[in-house]
């Protein structure tokens, strides 16, 4: 077999994440495949379920079931210790090696979730958008795992004395 | 700090949104601001972090699919 080269690719692919507007989260990155064997990776369960969540995070991912096509569901159960927790939705529109729009209708005003797969030469530039109801969703989504008041609190003395001049 | 620059301190944070204030007579009141940057940057990178990781991971699955796909047409 081949030596495995992938983790030299791996580097070289940078993830930007970039907050587009008030309602709007896009992650990007690119990808050494064309967007058939992406798409493949994002639709297909078993192949879904080796990446989705990531080593050592201590969450695992009990059940996934997903079918990709409009008006399809999935339903993703993660386990912490004790915990399970459950992510599911509907597949809004499918169009194969292009895009996959999908909701998150676990929490009340989830986003609505847009992949999509351009090819760039062979490879592939994914985009992964999602879009909140509102601004209070989004900061609210952000405030779930925020570090919290303390940094906030010292961010603000930093900027109060960095205006003394 | 004299007065006049407290006003444009707070002006300048009102702005960022990262105080709002309220006048009541002579007194006039600040709380810190729905939107805290330095929390939203620690979010966007926390949220960097968690897709770096799954990406990396996705980047082995591709390169397994790409290895089975040669495999597959070299035996044909």
């Amino acid at each position: 077999m081949d030596q495995q080269t992938s983790n030299s690719a791996a580097a070289q692919n940078r993830t930007t994440v970039e907050r587009k507007s008030d309602r709007e989260l896009v992650v990007t990155r690119t990808f050494d495949a064309p967007p058939p064997i992406v798409f493949r990776a994002w639709s297909q369960p078993d192949l879904f379920r080796r990446w989705w969540v990531p080593k050592g995070a201590g969450i695992s991912l009990i059940s996934c079931d997903l079918d990709v096509r409009t008006g399809g569901k999935y339903r993703l159960e993660f386990g912490a210790g004790e915990d399970t927790m459950a992510f599911y939705g509907k597949y809004l529109d499918v169009v194969p090696n292009e895009r996959i729009v999908w909701t998150n209708d676990e929490g009340e005003e989830g986003a609505v979730t847009t992949v999509t797969f351009e090819d760039r030469g062979g490879k592939t530039l994914l985009t992964f958008h999602e879009l909140y109801p509102s601004t209070e969703a989004l900061e609210e989504a952000m405030a779930g795992s925020a570090a919290g008041l303390p940094t906030q609190l010292d961010q603000l003395d930093e900027l109060l004395s960095s205006t003394e001049a | 700090m004299t007065l006049t620059g407290m006003k444009k301190h707070v002006s300048v944070l009102e702005l960022a949104r990262l105080v709002t204030t309220e006048k009541v007579g002579r007194v006039r009141t600040c709380r810190l601001g729905e939107r805290g940057l330095e929390a939203e940057a620690e979010w966007i990178e926390a949220h960097r972090k968690l897709f770096e990781a799954r990406f990396d991971a996705l980047d082995k699955v591709i390169f397994d699919i790409k290895q089975e796909e040669e495999d597959g047409s070299a035996n044909e």
